[in-house]
Formats: structure tokens, sequence, C-alpha cells
């Protein structure tokens, strides 16, 4: 069976592969950094004790949640033009992964903040602190230690399911599976190739993640 | 230097503080005792704006503390609040701890934060574990510690929730030796507590509370030895029975 495998083909299509990564990864990279700033707005409006923020933002988040991905991005992608507003394909995929990953980062991170005892917000409170310095000194540098492996964890599933971005024909790393098997019919070489280097990526997030964790867990207070 | 005036608080349904008038001069060290859910926590809470008056009126050094122009930052300098469950930051060392008010309320140089710093942990006599963390001390530690952050603002009032009450009884008297010592050099206090030794030893007035009201005061020999009410007779039986 392994005889059959065949390598060759996989150095062919290598450069269309490479291409396939670059997009995966620029796709991943962007939509990360939207999604981790959508999701602390999100959180902070969530948290907020002003009715006209907090309610839009809860129901921003439950409407994320409830609803399967390639639902909204099929919503953004064939819903949105019918609208009229023509968007695309790169830039829908991208605002689907960041609105979709936003509303998750929001609980994870509003998590991370009720994680930290009231007390010592009452303490910080009652020597003078105000709401910045005991979100900076108190909250965020305890919140930060334990928010780090689960946005880990949701920024991996961001990566992956970019693969649904190939739907609405995203020039990304699973459709660059997609095209060699329609091209050679090599699904085993084509989707294997693919599966690499997903995981090349997820090993890279993974020591990205230990390393700020040792850098920013129960960080100095100044 | 504290003035209560005619002060009503609600939670809910329940009427926390009924119209209290007090009046705490300086220097003077008030205890504040009663049932559990009388209201004597609310009651110093209120002193440092932890918790919202809905009526009446209270005065810190002629500043009205629920006034809504007053400048919060200011007041809570100089009130230091001791709470039961110490509070301390556990990402922090004590140093740090203690520290992180004075540089960022105060604004001071981080030299001169540190060395007002180390004063106050040698006067709770916590010197030599500047660089531990919380969770590396017993509670009696940790309490002392919260002292000390309590005392880097240089505040002219301490209030103290309960100081004791969350401690082994082994370590209550070391926390108690911090609080007498403060007396000694005039601070003015105002402490909730159970503990009649501490009571009798330097409060010049103690103050009892039932369901949201003040019930009696008196000088601590007068209230425990010949209370006036039927309720203090009461409650001071049974905080002697065990």
């Amino acid at each position: 069976m392994l005889v059959d495998f065949n390598f060759r083909i996989i150095f062919e299509y290598l450069p269309l592969f490479l291409t396939g990564l670059r997009s995966t990864c620029f796709i991943a990279v962007v939509s990360i950094a939207l999604a981790l700033a959508t999701g602390i707005i999100a959180c902070a409006c969530r948290i907020s004790g002003v009715k006209a923020i907090k309610y839009p933002a809860i129901a921003y988040i439950e409407i994320i949640r409830s609803t399967p991905l390639l639902v909204q991005i099929y919503f953004l992608y064939f819903g949105l033009p019918t609208l009229g507003l023509r968007v695309p394909e790169l830039q829908t995929g991208i605002l689907a992964l960041m609105l979709n990953s936003g509303a998750y980062i929001a609980e994870i991170i509003r998590a991370g903040i009720t994680s930290v005892d009231d007390g010592q917000l009452e303490a910080g409170t009652a020597s003078g602190l105000n709401y910045f310095q005991r979100m900076r000194f108190i909250i965020l540098p305890q919140a930060l230690g334990v928010t780090i492996p689960p946005l880990l964890g949701q920024n991996i599933v961001l990566v992956k399911d970019s693969a649904l971005l190939s739907l609405i024909s995203v020039m990304e790393l699973t459709r660059c599976g997609q095209t060699m098997t329609s091209e050679r019919f090599m699904p085993a070489e084509a989707f294997f190739t693919v599966a690499f280097f997903y995981m090349c990526i997820y090993f890279c997030l993974k020591a990205l993640a230990d390393w700020s964790q040792r850098k920013l867990i129960f960080r100095e207070a100044y | 230097m504290i003035e209560f005036k005619n002060v009503n608080k609600w939670f809910g349904k329940l009427h926390v503080l009924n119209n209290i008038d007090l009046k705490i001069s300086k220097g003077e060290v008030l205890v504040i005792c009663g049932p559990s859910g009388s209201g004597k926590s609310t009651l110093i809470r209120c002193i440092n704006r932890l918790e919202k008056i809905q009526k009446g009126e209270i005065i810190v050094n002629n500043t009205p503390v629920h006034d809504k122009h007053t400048n919060l930052t200011k007041l809570r300098a100089q009130i230091g609040f001791v709470f039961q469950q110490f509070h301390l930051y556990p990402h922090m060392t004590v140093l740090q701890n203690v520290m992180l008010a004075p540089v960022n309320v105060k604004k001071l140089a981080k030299s001169e934060a540190e060395k007002i710093a180390l004063e106050k942990l040698e006067q709770v006599g916590l010197t030599e574990k500047s660089s531990a963390y919380p969770a590396q001390l017993s509670g009696g530690q940790q309490q002392r510690v919260a002292i000390a952050r309590g005392l880097t603002m240089s505040p002219e009032i301490m209030l103290f929730d309960e100081p004791t009450s969350a401690l082994d009884p082994e370590m209550i008297g070391e926390v108690l030796d911090v609080m007498v010592n403060l007396v000694s050099e005039g601070m003015t206090m105002c402490v909730v507590t159970h503990e009649m030794g501490f009571a009798k030893k330097v409060a010049h007035r103690v103050l009892f509370m039932d369901e949201g009201k003040i019930v009696e005061t008196g000088t601590p020999d007068d209230f425990f030895d010949n209370p006036k009410t039927d309720r203090a007779a009461e409650f001071i039986s049974k905080i002697l029975t065990h």
C-alpha cells in the first residue's frame, strides 16, 4: 500500500502547496489579530454595566455561538451580495473567521477576568486604585495566565476552521489539496500533505503560546 | 473626624443601616460588635464608599463621602482598610503588595515607596518576608501584610473588618499585637470584632448593633460588665459561654 504512495507528485505540486500554506498563514494571522481585538472589545462590552452596549454584545456572542460556522460563512458569502454588499471571497472569509472566533474569545477572556477574586478588587479600590489600574495590576496579570491555554485552543480551532473557506473558493491549503485531487486524482497524497502543513502551523502556535505564557503569567506589577 | 448623619441603607428590602448617627473623633478607637447580619461590616464599608448609602450623609475630615463630586482617590488614600479574608494579591510579592498603592496612587518614586513599605513591614514584624509570596505565609502573617499595605498610604484612619475572624486561634495574638501598637501611636481606628480582650484593653468606646440600628454604646468596661439593654446582655452572654 505504502509502495503506491507517490512522493514525486507531492514535490511536483510543492509550489502550489506553498502558495496555499502562505495563504492559510496570512488568513490565520489576520483573523487571529482581528478576532482578538473583536473578542476584547466584545468582552469589555459584555461585562460593562451600561445596558446599551452590554445587550448587543450578549446578542452577538449568543448568535455566533449558537450557529454553525459554515452557515455563517454562507450567510456572508451568498447573503451579503443580495443585500447589496459585494465583498471579495478572501475578505468575506476573514470576516467570518473574525466574527466567529471573536465571540468565543470574548467568553474565554470573561472567564479569566471573573476567575479573579472580587475581594482583591475591593482591596485595590480601598487603597485608591482606579478602574484601569485595578485591571492592569490586579486582574489582567492573573487572568492572562489562565486564559492563554484556552486562547491557544481557540486559535488552533480558527486555523483548522479556515479550511472551510475552500468552500467559498478561497485559495488556501485545503483548496490546494482539492485542486491537486481534481487534476491528478491522488487524494491520499494531496490531503496527507495538507494535513502535514496544518500540523506545522499547530506546533508553531503551540510554541508561541508556551513562550508567551512563561512571559506573561504572574508578570511583575510594575 | 468621621461623622454619620441620619444614614440609611437598604439591600433590596433589607434595611441594613437604620438612622445611624455617630461621631468618631481623632485618635479614638471604636470597637463595633453585634450579631451577624446586624450591619456592622456595612457600616464601616460606607466610610470609604465601598458601599453606597441611600439616605443621610457621612463626613470624613470635612469631606462628604457620598457626594458625587468627592475625589474618591484622595479620600481613600486617607483611610486604610483591612479585610477579614486579607485579600492580598497572590501574583505579587509581599513588598510589591505593599508598594502598589504608593507607587500608583500617590505616584511616589519606587525607591521612596520601597523605603516606606519596608518601614511598615518592620512595624508589623515581617521585614524578612518581603520577597515571599502571600501563599507562602501563614494566615496571621498575611493579615499583618494586609495591615502594612493599609499603612503605607499613611492614612489617618484605619478600618478593620473582623481582622481576626479567619485566623487560627494561635495567630490571633500576633495580629492584635500589631493593632494595639497602632493604638499607642494615636491612630483613629474602627474595628469590627468580637475580641473582648482587645476591646477592654484599648477601645475607647464599644458600639453594639442589631438589625441595622445602634442599640447601645458605652465604655468597654460598662458595656461588657453592665450592659444597659437586654439585647446586648443576651449577646454578651452568648459570646462568653464558649
